[in-house]
């Protein structure tokens, strides 16, 4: 079957870009993948844009964003899965292009989160959960991640070490790349004495909001090799979801959709956990790491806290891991993460990452989580 | 007519005379266990406590000055110790001490406040713990067309029925949310042993005004109170009942 | 009523809004399918496992057990007041789970994964207007319920 290519790719400064509009975030990511492809817009057929909308001033997304890449009279829709809304770009981008229906997509996750005011942050963080059972008890984000924590380390003796050793992580990557928010690396003991969220978690063990764009440009193969000698194939993709509440959820160790969204996508490109060179993983929370390092099977269910603390995600362990800072030192954009992702891939996979090359790299990974695993995308790319 | 009170428990204060005695006894009729409070007349509460067993209910009767804020506790804890629950409190304690207001003395003005104002007070805020916790309960206060109307050398009773008007209203707020009904009656003139000592030319007038020519029994205040403190009436809360005879429309 | 649940109401309209009636009235109720039989809590009026759409409420007993908690103290627009605050998923006795916040008989250092707790219907008691919830109290803790009162003549309860 066709394969479908990466043949281009760009990507904006995260952080408080208090100096642009969200379609201007856009067109920066979107003049570098444009350049990084060699082509000209006239060879886009269509557009498909991830973000969030209720962060945005600006109602119906896909239309200023399309405007301002000066991408009229071309097709274009947005696609919305909370955390996940860049990866469901990708996904449809590849539907798209898989059907016949389009030869060259260009992707663009792009969020603006910082235009808010504190009040309006505040009552949104208030609707993350499912509102009807749930968020009526002052529920948030980080006090959900924190309830699947608490549940790991009853469960399998998970530490509170473990978690600050993926923000260091983290943090360690995030120092050598560019692109991130915060470009710091910190101590555990600096990790394990942040202020409190929500029990276990202290500020360090969060990602934090920040505004940013990134764009693929993806092709059908036949199109892809004509334009390019350095093609990334998205070989395998894989999508599910779990339930919106966590009332529903029998496991609070594991995001069920991770778990199915991996196999689905390792099949599809004919791979097994062990063939994955670099992932990039949702690490929205700490935990979140550690979860993701058992549901895409690098180690065993309960692991995941000595994966860490045996530095098997660092370059040079198992499966490296976040290599370019992760969500957690990058900043999470939310419509932008998933793009953000397979921009960092796509680069470890051409061997263009310099100080945090993986050596070796040719299959690589993204795994992106909305909201608290309601949906989750898993992708495999590989360099021929 | 049963009102379904059977097996409930009510508390009545001013219990051994006049409109108390009778809700004392109405109440018992309905099937409640009754107990009340009384100041000076202990020969007369015990006639009303005979009353009520020959009913085949319990009673207590028991002796306590209603301005008293301790009093009124200890009394509400009395009641349910020894009657197992408590479903129903009616304040109807009160006195009069008439005078035109430039020689009213403060003593005067103070001792009708705090029996007719105060004293309900103590025992609506005693009760309102217990019925909010248990989700149920019927507090009626007994007022006067007086405290709607004013009356002539009563600035003192006026004030205080006024009270009693504004409290019921606002305990309606405050507890309707817990299934507690917060009610009140305004009598207009009642023939009590407190009407007794009035000038028979008062009491004439007070017929004259009634557009249904006749002073009020006891009995029929009390008939109205046994039906606030039932579920017929489960839907009233905060209002004010008059029962007058029409004598101020 | 279903505007009365939670502190902060998202979600005014829902099929199962008689929920909250029974709440303030001390009553945790679960949904059974009146066709299959299918018990779900949090209540629904739409059976998953047969599709049925007619459901009747079933009192729970409220008695769980906790399967995690946290404690937040970054809080959200209208919790801002009663934080920190722990709130915790507790399997019920019967069927499902529940998510509300510990309650004043459990302090937060005596909170342990697998504890047992009791659910007890609440009101917030000093808010004018009807705010009901549930919080999770030590087994053994009672609380009062509203008699199943209805006016003489055996119509519906109001609505």
């Amino acid at each position: 079957m066709a394969r479908v290519g990466v043949i281009g790719i760009g990507h904006g400064q995260f952080g408080r870009r208090t100096d642009a509009t969200v379609q201007e975030l856009a067109f920066e990511a979107y003049r570098e993948a444009l350049r990084d492809a060699g082509i000209t817009p006239d060879a886009i057929d269509a557009s498909v844009i991830g973000s969030v909308p209720e962060y945005h001033k600006q109602r119906s997304l896909a239309g200023v964003v399309q405007e301002y890449l000066a991408l009229n009279p071309k097709a274009t829709w947005l696609t919305e899965v909370a955390c996940a809304s860049g990866s469901a770009a990708v996904r449809t981008a590849w539907m798209a292009i898989r059907s016949g229906l389009h030869d060259v997509v260009a992707v663009i996750g792009c969020q603006k989160m910082t235009e808010l005011t504190t009040a309006e942050i505040l009552a949104l963080m208030g609707r993350v959960g499912e509102v009807q059972w749930e968020s009526v008890f002052g529920t948030t984000f980080p006090g959900y991640y924190a309830m699947f924590a608490r549940r790991h380390m009853h469960e399998f003796g998970t530490t509170r070490e473990h978690l600050s050793l993926v923000a260091v992580k983290n943090h360690y990557y995030g120092a050598r790349n560019d692109k991130a928010l915060f470009r710091k690396e910190i101590t555990v003991e600096k990790a394990s004495a942040s202020d409190p969220v929500a029990s276990p978690f202290l500020v360090y063990d969060c990602c934090a909001n920040a505004d940013g764009a990134a764009c693929l440009i993806l092709a059908s193969e036949e199109r892809a090799k004509a334009t390019s000698d350095r093609v990334v194939w998205l070989d395998g993709i894989g999508c599910a979801s779990s339930s919106m509440s966590v009332l529903r959820r029998p496991d609070l160790t594991s995001l069920p959709s991770a778990v199915l969204a991996s196999r689905q996508a390792y099949r599809m490109a004919g791979i097994t956990a062990g063939d994955v060179k670099v992932a990039e993983v949702h690490d929205c929370f700490t935990i979140a790491e550690i979860m993701a390092y058992e549901d895409l099977g690098f180690c065993e269910k309960g692991q995941g806290g000595p994966f860490i603390a045996e530095r098997q995600s660092y370059i040079g362990g198992a499966t490296p891991v976040n290599v370019d800072g992760g969500l957690k030192a990058k900043g999470h954009p939310i419509g932008a993460t998933g793009v953000s992702m397979a921009y960092e891939i796509v680069r470890q996979l051409r061997g263009e990452c310099g100080e945090r090359q993986v050596p070796g790299a040719d299959v690589g990974l993204t795994h992106n989580v909305g909201g608290i695993g309601q949906y989750c995308f898993v992708n495999v790319y590989r360099r021929d | 007519m049963d009102l379904g009170l059977a097996g409930e428990a009510a508390l009545v204060t001013g219990g051994s005379r006049g409109i108390g005695a009778a809700v004392v006894v109405a109440l018992a009729r309905q099937g409640c266990d009754v107990a009340f409070t009384y100041h000076g007349r202990a020969d007369a509460a015990e006639a009303v406590a005979v009353k009520v067993r020959a009913l085949g209910r319990r009673a207590m009767a028991i002796k306590a000055d209603v301005a008293s804020f301790a009093d009124a506790e200890k009394t509400v804890t009395t009641v349910v110790r020894d009657l197992g629950r408590l479903d129903i409190l009616v304040c109807n304690a009160g006195i009069t001490w008439d005078g035109v207001i430039w020689k009213m003395t403060e003593k005067q003005w103070d001792t009708v406040i705090e029996t007719n104002l105060k004293g309900y007070f103590n025992y609506n805020r005693a009760v309102a713990g217990i019925f909010k916790d248990q989700r149920s309960g019927k507090i009626v206060n007994v007022s006067s067309i007086n405290g709607l109307r004013g009356k002539f050398a009563q600035s003192n009773y006026s004030a205080s029925k006024a009270g009693n008007i504004a409290l019921t209203k606002a305990l309606a707020r405050e507890l309707g949310k817990f299934n507690v009904n917060v009610n009140c009656v305004a009598p207009g003139m009642v023939m009590t042993e407190m009407a007794e000592s009035i000038p028979p030319e008062f009491l004439n007038a007070a017929v004259k005004e009634t557009v249904l020519g006749r002073i009020a029994a006891p009995e029929d205040v009390a008939n109205v109170i046994a039906f606030l403190c039932s579920d017929a009436s489960r839907h009233v809360t905060g209002e004010v009942v008059k029962v007058d005879g029409g004598q101020y429309i | 009523m279903f505007q009365w649940f939670g502190k902060v109401s998202y979600c005014p309209h829902t099929k199962v809004s008689e929920f909250a009636d029974h709440l303030k009235g001390g009553r945790i109720m679960a949904s059974r399918c009146a066709e299959c039989g299918f018990m779900s809590f949090p209540p629904r009026a739409d059976c998953p496992k047969c599709l049925g759409g007619e459901f009747e409420f079933r009192e729970l007993c409220g008695r769980g057990t906790v399967v995690t908690y946290t404690r937040i103290d970054a809080a959200p627009a209208g919790f801002e007041d009663v934080a920190p605050y722990t709130v915790g998923v507790v399997d019920l006795e019967e069927t499902g789970r529940l998510l509300a916040w510990f309650g004043p008989s459990i302090p937060e250092d005596r909170i342990r994964i697998g504890m047992p707790i009791q659910v007890v219907p609440r009101l917030f008691e000093e808010l004018e207007e009807i705010k009901v919830y549930y919080s999770l109290e030590q087994p053994g803790t009672v609380w009062g319920k509203e008699p199943e009162t209805r006016p003489a003549g055996g119509a519906e309860r109001g609505k």
